[in-house]
């Protein structure tokens, strides 16, 4: 019953116009870079200074997709996550779909699993997309000679891979606890708009803070501190200290976004 | 009229019940939205909820179904208590409640394929099946490929209800199902209800159509500031709500002082005289009338109609003044 459910809402939010809209412009974001990298090479060459970045980056295709995942992180990867958990309970509640469902029943608990379900594996899947199509176009323009690290080793294409694989996974965490939270706030309106208007400013804000030395105390707290960290996967050998703190970080968004989320999924009237 | 005040004319029930309600109270904010509401839906029977708007009919349904927590009292659901056997009783239920929820970028036929996605007594292989069935019963085997954007009221409406009949259900619950509906729709509405009574179904349907309240219901209760006034078999109720002998005489005053000295109340109406048949019967009546020098011209039994129980029961003074107002608790308190 679960699985099928499961399936159900996958299905349901791949049908959706803004999903199909949403996952193509993640997409064009590594083949942007590649193509930007790839310009920005050829005038290097030509200009007779000092090598550019896409001189550097050449034959490296492979660090397009951690390139593109790192820099998406900020902010269209969290306002993907906001979205979808906006459609999730916000919309359904606006479409009045939130009253068939639990009249069908679901049970408001497993309502929130099967939503977060859906959350995580969309996720999972605009992330591994826009990794594949970055391997490709990274390699189609640059080349692939293996993959750089930043502590200037060189790592076979096969190793390069499970790097790749392995910042899917986190950077997928990190958008799947954002979304958590933004569940929670969805779980409290009937205005779609809202979720996405909060998360994303929160988003902002965090990062805004995140500049002020004066705040120090302040920055373990924010899940966007956490984000540079996650780059460590490409030196060689991987330092997990960061790493590890931005992934337990995340989690704890995760539960408290989930939890809070519960509890006001189960006392509210729809 | 002091409705809130006088007791609930309510007519004894003796069998099972299919849901049922004790002192139930719902306030949202400083809103009393329902109150002490006592609702008793016999197995198998057709209830028809009746109330002026903002009587509470909606309320009452979403916190039969768990939608809504009651501020107060208990809730029995297909002998389940509510909230708790929420999950053991409402596979049984199907719902219309406050208008259709579809997704307007999905088609009629995949929105009932989410809708039983979610069913936990719809098997997987026979989801196909039953979403086909329930769109041929409400007639939307046209339509039912298109985006349910661009559905008409009257075709939404219609798949509100496919989605409530997508499995055989103990208990169905209509909130305003012909809302929007053509006549001919009505008319389904009213086969639909049929069809569920004849297969032992318990239907509760909220309506404003007294009319089809009449045709298609065995028992009725209407709800009047959020309480719950009169409920009942219909008949029952129609009975209690009195009857009286409609005689047509020219000599309405020679026939008045007879009815007078007999002790038997009436009044002047149209061509002739209403007399109230409490405490006497129609033949003492026409006796006392001829006795008394009256020429009668014809005698009819006056049946109250639904239409007047409820005007009756619900109607407030303020009716005078242009619309009536919404029929709130609040308002009552004034
Ligand atoms: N979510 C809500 N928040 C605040 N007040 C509410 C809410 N839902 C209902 N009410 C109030 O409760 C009262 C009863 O409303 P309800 O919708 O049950 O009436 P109804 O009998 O279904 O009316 P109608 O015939 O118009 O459908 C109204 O005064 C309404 O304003
Ligand atoms: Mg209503």
């Amino acid at each position: 019953m679960i699985t099928r459910q499961f399936g159900s809402e996958v299905r349901w939010m791949l049908r959706r116009p803004r999903t199909l809209i949403g996952l193509f412009g993640l997409v064009l974001v590594p083949i942007i870079i590649s193509f930007g990298i790839w310009t920005a090479s050829d005038e290097g060459e030509g200009g007779g200074g000092p090598p550019g970045l896409g001189a550097i980056l050449q034959g490296n295709g492979m660090v397009v997709p951690i390139f593109t995942l790192f820099l998406s992180l900020n902010l269209l990867l969290p306002l993907v996550a906001s979205i979808w958990a906006a459609d999730g309970l916000a919309g359904e509640a606006q479409h009045g779909t939130l009253r068939g469902l639990l009249v069908a029943p679901v049970s408001r608990v497993r309502l929130l699993f099967v939503k977060l379900f859906g959350l995580t594996a969309m996720s999972l899947f605009a992330v591994t997309l826009m990794a594949v199509v970055g391997i490709i176009s990274g390699t189609a323009f640059l080349g692939n000679d293996g993959m750089m690290t930043l502590s200037g080793t060189t790592l076979s294409t096969a190793e390069g891979l499970v790097r790749i694989g392995l910042f899917i996974l986190l950077v997928t965490f990190q958008m799947v606890a954002i979304g958590a939270v933004a569940l929670a706030v969805s779980s409290a309106t009937e205005h779609p708009l809202v979720v996405q208007a909060a998360t994303m400013t929160t988003i902002i804000v965090f990062q805004v803070l995140g500049q002020f030395t004066s705040l120090d105390w302040l920055h373990p707290f924010l899940i966007t501190t956490g984000f540079p960290g996650l780059i460590d996967v490409m030196r060689d050998p991987i330092p997990w200290e960061q790493i590890g703190d931005s992934t337990l970080l995340a989690g704890c968004y995760l539960l408290i976004g989930t939890g809070l989320a519960a509890i006001r999924l189960v006392t509210k009237d729809s | 009229m002091t409705t809130s005040t006088s007791a609930p004319v309510t007519a004894p029930s003796k069998t099972a019940v299919a849901a049922r309600t004790k002192g139930l109270r719902k306030e949202y904010g400083s809103t009393v939205a329902v109150d002490r509401v006592d609702l008793e839906l016999p197995e198998g029977a057709v209830l028809g909820m009746l109330g002026p708007n903002g009587s509470g009919k909606t309320t009452t349904i979403r916190m039969l179904l768990g939608l809504v927590r009651p501020t107060q009292g208990e809730i029995e659901l297909l002998g389940r208590p509510l909230p708790e056997g929420a999950e053991q009783a409402l596979p049984h239920v199907g719902a219309l409640v406050e208008g259709p929820g579809f997704h307007p970028f999905l088609s009629g036929r995949e929105n009932l394929v989410r809708c039983a996605a979610f069913e936990p007594l719809l098997p997987r292989k026979e989801i196909k099946q039953a979403v086909e069935d329930a769109i041929e019963r409400v007639g939307l085997a046209q339509a039912a490929h298109r985006r349910y954007r661009g559905y008409s009221l009257g075709m939404k409406q219609r798949l509100g209800l496919a989605a409530a009949l997508l499995v055989p259900r103990k208990l169905v619950v209509l909130d305003e199902p012909t809302n929007g509906l053509d006549p001919a729709g009505t008319r389904e509405i009213r086969k639909i209800i049929g069809d569920l009574h004849a297969a032992g179904s318990t239907v509760l349907v909220s309506s404003h159509l007294l009319s089809e309240v009449e045709a298609t219901c065995t028992h009725v209760a209407v709800l009047h500031r959020g309480t719950v006034v009169a409920q009942g078999e219909l008949t029952e109720l129609l009975q209690a709500g009195g009857s009286a002998l409609q005689v047509i005489t020219p000599d309405v005053e020679t026939a008045l002082s007879a009815l007078r000295q007999a002790k038997i109340s009436a009044r002047p109406l149209g061509d002739g005289l209403r007399v109230e048949l409490a405490g006497t019967s129609a033949p003492q009546v026409i006796e006392t009338l001829v006795q008394g020098g009256a020429r009668v011209f014809e005698a009819t039994r006056w049946k109250t109609g639904l239409e007047e129980l409820f005007a009756r029961l619900t109607e407030a003074e303020e009716a005078e003044r242009g619309m009536s107002a919404v029929d709130t608790l609040d308002g009552g308190r004034r």
